[in-house]
């Protein structure tokens, strides 16, 4: 049986083919436009899995789309309504927005695959994100705790998974929190007022949350109160973003918390404002953490399971994971590499094929490297024509120069088979570099990746000896796996891992087993033979405000465009000659 | 034209909040073109026009970069926090940098003739930009920077579309003036199409919704807040959309 999965229109668009129950490719829309967060209707995407599928569209029995058009549509029009008559400038923005193509689904599906309308089908977006955590996960049984925004109405939900091996599977929701109560929409709404992108930057706030000092908790514990029945609700008057398009919060929020953060002004950790900033956004955070451990420990109670399952986009809040694997009971917590809407492809997929087709359970390879492959061929010929300095290596040599590289201080640029699903990178389209000094970090800051001096940076390490230099609770090995936790760093290795030790003692880790990404697994063996630790910076290969390189001529292009020393693709290593790109580097640096 | 719309320019740019408006939009446009351009880097086959490409995309982005610096001195010596204020914003602008040209679809020849183009329509603005922000020297000296990288990209998107197509260089940059009015006109209509379906949707709102907003408000106050329970049955057909 042939699925195709859909998520588009909101933001991270992205497909997914399912074959006879197991997924066989993936890929965000924004890796193939390269318009970071692509939203659009996600044709390269799909295009590029029914071809990796080797599928013609009519050989599709289902294509799955993540949410209920409808649905959603009535939950824009209600608001309105509710809001009025304060919503009338919202109004047709939103009826215009909405009757355009996005309740259309159905018919854009059908013209543009040729598939007859029947095979379409609809998941709720929450049950996408519930398939995506669940049926990914190497677990028969556990309770499922899914976060983000918005879907249709629901914006939290919990519920309970059950597999049976080669038998049925059960999904089921039992109870949501509904828009306009939303963690996804408090968080993005002090995303925005700490002068951020919003569905785009809100782990800024948790990398600026570690610079200050939860003052503000009493005024966030404002903005949303926890209700008796354990769940909580927010104050709308602190609150614009369910009544107008243009605003997530209102006066009284700015009356509450002083005036918003300029976005074109840089946040300056020595001035008052600069304080205010990092301390509102460590309230923030440390709200959205007792909210969530809460709302677990719960479930964990409820359940009696010892599994949990995490999705929607707040799962990719790494510290809050932590805590509900610290705090909530669980002994072991899942987050997919994809938790956000994209996820919700292979997650409607998933669903049609296990709950509406009731099809078997099978496993599914639990890695995150789903997209196309880089061709290192590719890389050495365009390289060439350029006269940059090409050499095809064979692998213990490549291992052995690249280590070399790391080792003398060199930050390298690393593709290496198919792209990561998700927006970590975890080994495959990767910026590489030693972990120990701060100078590296500022220097990749600055020369590369054009960020705030405020942002941290990720280790990788082999899952081995992860425990020698962080401090994973039970279940930490694992949560890390995507890089979906942050842990402290052990005090007495911070300074020698000063470059991905957040100002907080923390790291966002990943930990490798060989048989996930065995290339990086040996460079890492490699460079801890030179170095002594086996640990490595691992950054996403992209500049800023562009999504990850998805082929060898993207990271071909970043490679040129910024500070990164050698580049690898597959067995190709390049480095650079003297170019005139130096100079504008320069400039914009 | 550009020459004609200078006291329209000029009023234009007077206004700082207009100017600040005015220079985040080209610092979004540019960025976005330097994206396509980066784009068109990685597809082209051709090495010279990798290069020229990719220089040509660095530059849009340092363009991007500068406008954005300026807007933000601008905001910063303002003290103002809020852009948000009376502008065209009704016509939608050209979203994909170049133009919503199709950048992973078009020939070198397409690519280069539009660049020709645009970046000459862009020069030619430039320079009145410039002549008529003579009272505000920061902002002039950022039109100035740029226009000294406008004649490079102006000159070499010619030379090079005379190299890939010797022969039909004149016919090309002629299809691309046309596509470029074209799609101007598509912006104006579309423009004009919002305002009016904006009017009528805005009509509507008030004349048919007072009724059934008073119905959601009263069906709100009843609304329990927390915990929602999920009926089993809720989702037994993936077939619906609602």
């Amino acid at each position: 049986m042939n699925i195709l999965g859909i998520s588009a229109h909101y933001h991270d668009a992205a497909a997914a083919v399912v074959v006879d129950g197991v997924p066989v490719c993936a890929v965000q829309e924004e890796r193939l436009s390269r318009r970071k967060n692509d939203a659009a209707f996600p044709l390269s995407a799909i295009e590029w899995c029914l071809d990796r599928a080797g599928l013609e569209p009519d050989e599709l029995d289902a294509v799955v789309f993540y949410e209920r058009p409808m649905l959603k549509f009535e939950r824009i029009l209600t608001c309105a309504l509710r809001a009025f008559p304060h919503s009338w400038r919202m109004f047709p923005k939103a009826m215009k927005n909405s009757l355009g193509e996005k309740v259309w689904v159905r018919g854009i599906i059908s013209s543009h695959l040729g598939v007859p309308a029947r095979k379409v089908l609809f998941t709720e977006h929450h049950q996408a994100h519930a398939a995506a955590a669940f049926l990914t996960a190497p677990t028969e049984g556990a309770a499922i705790l899914t976060a983000d925004g918005v879907g249709e109405w629901a914006t939290l939900s919990i519920g309970r998974g059950e597999r049976n091996r080669g038998g049925a599977t059960s999904i089921s929701l039992l109870r949501e929190i509904r828009f306009p109560h939303s963690l996804g929409m408090l968080y993005s709404t002090f995303t925005a007022y700490l002068g951020f992108k919003v569905n785009e930057d809100e782990y800024k706030v948790m990398g600026l949350a570690g610079y200050g000092e939860p003052l503000f908790i009493d005024e966030v514990r404002r903005t949303i109160r926890r209700t008796p029945d354990g769940a909580f609700a927010l104050n709308l008057e602190y609150f614009d973003y369910h009544t107008t398009a243009n605003r997530s919060y209102s006066r009284r929020f700015v009356d509450l918390f002083g005036p918003p953060r300029s976005p074109y002004e840089p946040i300056d950790l020595t001035t008052d404002d600069g304080r205010r900033f990092a301390g509102i956004a460590a309230s923030v955070q440390r709200v959205l953490e007792e909210t969530l451990v809460d709302i677990a420990r719960d479930l964990r109670r409820e359940t009696g399971l010892p599994d949990l399952c995490l999705g929607g986009g707040v799962a990719l809040n790494g510290v809050a994971n932590a805590r509900i694997l610290s705090e909530a009971g669980f002994e072991r917590v899942f987050v997919p590499p994809a938790p956000g809407d994209a996820g919700c492809a292979i997650g409607a997929a998933l669903y049609a094929d296990r709950i509406h087709f009731r099809n078997a359970d099978r496993d599914v390879p639990d890695h995150p490297f789903w997209g196309p492959a880089v061709a290192g061929d590719e890389l050495a010929r365009i390289a060439r024509e350029d006269g940059h300095h090409v050499a095809d290596l064979d692998e213990a040599t490549l291992i052995e120069q690249t280590a070399g590289d790391l080792a003398d201080g060199r930050i390298v640029g690393w593709m290496d088979g198919a792209l990561e699903f998700g927006p970590r990178a975890l080994g495959h389209r990767s910026i590489l570099a030693a972990p120990h000094d701060v100078e590296m970090r500022d220097r990749i800051n600055r020369e590369i990746k054009y960020r705030e001096q405020f942002r941290p940076f990720a280790p990788v390490v082999p899952v081995e000896v992860a425990g020698r230099y962080f401090e994973l609770p039970p279940g930490g090995a694992r949560l890390a796996r995507f890089m979906s936790g942050v842990f402290p760093v052990k005090p007495e290795w911070r300074s020698r891992l000063a470059a991905i030790t957040h100002v907080d003692g923390t790291a966002r880790v990943q930990t490798l087993e060989r048989d996930v990404e065995p290339r990086l697994y040996a460079l890492l063996t490699e460079y801890g033979k030179r170095t002594g630790i086996p640990v490595l910076l691992n950054t996403s290969f992209n500049l800023a405000g562009e999504p990850i390189v998805n082929r060898a001529a993207e990271g071909y292009s970043t490679f040129l465009r910024c500070g990164i020393d050698v580049l690898v693709a597959d067995r190709t290593r390049v480095t650079k000659r003297d170019s005139l790109f130096q100079k504008r580097r320069e400039e914009v640096a | 034209m550009e020459r004609l719309l200078t006291p329209v320019h000029r009023w234009i740019w007077r206004n700082p909040e207009r100017r600040v408006q005015k220079l985040l939009r080209f610092s979004e446009t540019e960025t976005d073109g330097g994206r396509d351009l980066l784009r068109a880097a990685e597809l082209t086959t051709d090495p010279l026009l990798r290069r020229l490409y990719l220089l040509h995309a660095t530059d849009e982005q340092r363009h991007g970069l500068l406008f954005r610096r300026r807007a933000a001195a601008l905001l910063q010596a303002k003290a103002a926090r809020d852009a948000d204020g009376g502008s065209a914003e009704w016509i939608p602008a050209a979203s994909h940098g170049l133009d919503d040209l199709d950048v992973g679809r078009e020939s070198d020849e397409t690519m280069l003739a539009f660049l020709h183009v645009a970046e000459t329509s862009a020069a030619r603005r430039f320079t009145v930009y410039r002549e008529v922000l003579h009272s505000d020297p920061g902002t002039q000296s950022v039109f100035d920077d740029i226009l000294h990288d406008e004649i490079f990209h102006m000159n070499y998107t010619l030379t090079q579309l005379a190299r890939v197509s010797p022969e039909r260089h004149r016919g090309r940059l002629w299809r691309a003036r046309f596509t470029r009015l074209w799609k101007g006109y598509l912006r104006v209509a579309s423009g004009i199409a919002g305002l009016i379906g904006g009017a009528i949707l805005t009509v509507q709102y008030f004349v048919v919704l007072p009724a059934f907003a008073w119905l959601a408000k009263r069906a709100m106050r009843k609304e329990p807040q927390g915990w929602t329970a999920i009926a089993p049955q809720r989702s037994d057909s993936m077939r619906r959309q609602y």
